[in-house]
C-alpha cells in the first residue's frame, strides 16, 4: 500500500477512536504558521511571542497556581449566572409561549430590555453595586436570560398543534400537556437558547472580569496587559477557546444528542 | 364502545381572504351505531376533515349537536380517540410511553399501564418496537402506534382522519388490511375519513359520500369478513360498490 494512503488509513481510525484528534488536526496548520511567525522575528519576541512562549508562560501561571484559581472564579461565576438565567428563563419562556396574556404583556418589553446590551449595563451597575461579584452576577444572569427566554418562547411555539390534540383526546389536562408535550417538545430550541445564552455569557463575564474583576480569566489578561505581558493575554484568549470547545463537547453536545437529535427533531 | 350520532351539523368559516363566509359543513347529520364502521368519502375541501375536528372538540361547530353515548361533545375529551393522517405521536417517548400515555392520564399505575400498552402493541402486530423512538420507524409501522395509542385508552368511538394516506401503497393495503382485523377482533365503533372510495369500500358496514359539505348519499357495504385484498379486487360487489360511489364522487 502507498504510504500516503496507509497515513491516511491510520489516521480515519484514529479519529474513529478518539474524536478529539479530529478537533484538534485543523489547529495544527494555524499554530505552525503561528510558530514560524514568530521565529522570523518580523515582530519583537515581546509582542509577538511563539507558541513555547505560551506553553512555557501556562507551565509557569499553573505552577504558582494563579491560572487554576482565575478559571475556576470564571468558571463558577458563568455556571451560577447560567443557572440563574436558566431557573428564571425557562419558566418565563413557557409562560409567554403558552398564555396570550403574559406575552401580550411580557413580549414588548422582553424585546427592548433584550436590545440593552450586557455591557450597556455596567456603567449603571457600578454605580449601584460598585466593583464587585454582584455587579458580574447581574450581567452574566441577564446576558444568559434572554437568549434562553426567547428561543423557549420558540419552541413553545414550534410544537405541532396536532401534538395538542393528540395529547387532549387521550385526557391529558392542560397541566399535564404543559409536562408532557409543551416542555420536551421546546427542547431542542431552549437548548440551543443555552447554547447561545452561554456563549454571550461568556464574552459578557470576561469583558465585565476585565473592567470590575478582581479574579478571573478577563481579569487575568487586563492585569497582563497592565504589566505588558503579551503572552499572557494569547495564553488567556486560547483558555477562553479551549474553554468554550470543553463546555460545547462535554456539556452541550451531549445534551443535544440525548435529546432533540434522539428524537429526531434536529438533524445530526 | 358508543354509538354517535351527529345531527344536523354545521361549519361556517370566515374567509378572510375571500372576504365571504364559507359554509364547510351544511347541515349533516349521520349516526355511527355502537360497533359499526362508517366510512365518510369525499373529494378534498368537501368538510369531511372538518366534520372529524368537530366531532373530536379541536374545533366548535356553528350549529347543530354531536353526541356520544347520548352526551354532547364540548371539547376534546378521551371518549373519542383520534388517529391522524400526520401520526401525531410523541417523539420524545418510546413506542411504549406513546401507547402507555392514555393510560397514564388516567392515573393507571405504571406495571399495570405498560401491560395494558404491551397488549395492544402486541395487537397491532408491534411488540418487537416497544423500546424504540417514533423517529425510528417507517410511517406503516408509526402509524400502527398511532392506532395501538388511540385504542389502549379504550374510547367509546375511534375517530381516523385519513390516516394510511401518508403511507406507500404497498404498506397502506397491509395497514388496511391489519384494521379490519382489529375492528373484527375489538369492535370499535369507528368514524373514518378518507379520499380513497376503495379504502372507504373496504374497511366500512356503510359509506357516507360527502360533497360541498352536505352528506350526498349513504350506502351500506354487505360484503362479508374477513376482507381481504387479494380476494376483494375480484368480488362483484365490491366492484359493483367502489364503481357506484368512484361515480358520486366524481359527479360531486
Amino acid at each position: 500500500m502507498n504510504p500516503a494512503l496507509r497515513a491516511w488509513s491510520l489516521y480515519a481510525r484514529a479519529t474513529k477512536r478518539w474524536p478529539a484528534i479530529a478537533a484538534l488536526v485543523p489547529f495544527i496548520p494555524v499554530v505552525a504558521l503561528w510558530w514560524i511567525v514568530a521565529e522570523t522575528q518580523v515582530f519583537p519576541r515581546a509582542f509577538f511571542p511563539s507558541p513555547a512562549d505560551v506553553v512555557r508562560s501556562f507551565g509557569d501561571l499553573v505552577y504558582k497556581g494563579i491560572l487554576p484559581e482565575y478559571l475556576e472564579d470564571s468558571v463558577v461565576r458563568l455556571a451560577v449566572g447560567a443557572a440563574a438565567g436558566m431557573a428564571v428563563g425557562i419558566p418565563l419562556g413557557l409562560l409567554v409561549g403558552v398564555s396570550r396574556r403574559a406575552q401580550a404583556a411580557l413580549w414588548p418589553p422582553l424585546l427592548f430590555f433584550q436590545a440593552i446590551g450586557d455591557i450597556a449595563w455596567l456603567p449603571i451597575l457600578l454605580i449601584w453595586f460598585g466593583f464587585g461579584l454582584t455587579t458580574m452576577t447581574f450581567v452574566i444572569v441577564y446576558t444568559v436570560l434572554f437568549p434562553v427566554v426567547l428561543n423557549t418562547v420558540l419552541g413553545v411555539r414550534s410544537v405541532p398543534i396536532e401534538l395538542h390534540r393528540a395529547a387532549l383526546s387521550l385526557g391529558a389536562s392542560r397541566q399535564r400537556i404543559l409536562w408532557e408535550v409543551v416542555l420536551p417538545g421546546a427542547l431542542p430550541n431552549v437548548i440551543t437558547g443555552l447554547r447561545n445564552g452561554l456563549g454571550y455569557g461568556w464574552r459578557a463575564l470576561i469583558a465585565a472580569e476585565m473592567i470590575v474583576g478582581t479574579s478571573g480569566v478577563g481579569f487575568l489578561m487586563f492585569d497582563a496587559r497592565r504589566a505588558g505581558s503579551v503572552v499572557e493575554i494569547v495564553l488567556g484568549m486560547i483558555v477562553l477557546g479551549l474553554l468554550w470547545y470543553v463546555v460545547d463537547a462535554w456539556v452541550l453536545a451531549p445534551i443535544e444528542r440525548a435529546t432533540g437529535q434522539r428524537w429526531g427533531l434536529v438533524t445530526r | 364502545m358508543k354509538t354517535l350520532a351527529i345531527r344536523n351539523l354545521s361549519k361556517t368559516y370566515f374567509d378572510a381572504y375571500a372576504g365571504a363566509h364559507v359554509n364547510a359543513v351544511r347541515d349533516v347529520s349521520l349516526e355511527v351505531p355502537e360497533g359499526e364502521f362508517v366510512s365518510i368519502v369525499g373529494p378534498s375541501g368537501c368538510g369531511k376533515t372538518t366534520i372529524l375536528n368537530m366531532v373530536a372538540g379541536f374545533i366548535p361547530p356553528s350549529g347543530g349537536e354531536i353526541l356520544v353515548d347520548g352526551r354532547a361533545v364540548v371539547g376534546p375529551g378521551p371518549d373519542r380517540g383520534v388517529v391522524f393522517q400526520s401520526f401525531a405521536l410523541f417523539p420524545w417517548k418510546t413506542v411504549l410511553e406513546n401507547v402507555a400515555f392514555g393510560p397514564k392520564m388516567r392515573g393507571i399505575a405504571k406495571p399495570e399501564r405498560e401491560k395494558i400498552a404491551r397488549e395492544f402493541l402486541a395487537l397491532a402486530g408491534l411488540s418487537h418496537a416497544a423500546e424504540r423512538y417514533p423517529n425510528e420507524l417507517s410511517g406503516g409501522m408509526q402509524q400502527r402506534v398511532g392506532v395501538a395509542r388511540a385504542l389502549a385508552n379504550e374510547p367509546d368511538v375511534l375517530l381516523m382522519d385519513e390516516p394510511f394516506a401518508s403511507v406507500d401503497a404497498q404498506t397502506r393495503m397491509t395497514l388496511q388490511e391489519e384494521l379490519t382485523r382489529i375492528w373484527q377482533e375489538r369492535r370499535p365503533t369507528v368514524l373514518f375519513i378518507t379520499h380513497d372510495v376503495g379504502e372507504a369500500v373496504f374497511l366500512a358496514n356503510r359509506v357516507v359520500v360527502l360533497s360541498k359539505g352536505k352528506v350526498l348519499q349513504e350506502l351500506e357495504v354487505p360484503i362479508p369478513r374477513p376482507r381481504r385484498w387479494d380476494a376483494l379486487v375480484e368480488n362483484d360487489e365490491f366492484k359493483r360498490l367502489s364503481g357506484q360511489v368512484l361515480n358520486l364522487v366524481r359527479s360531486a
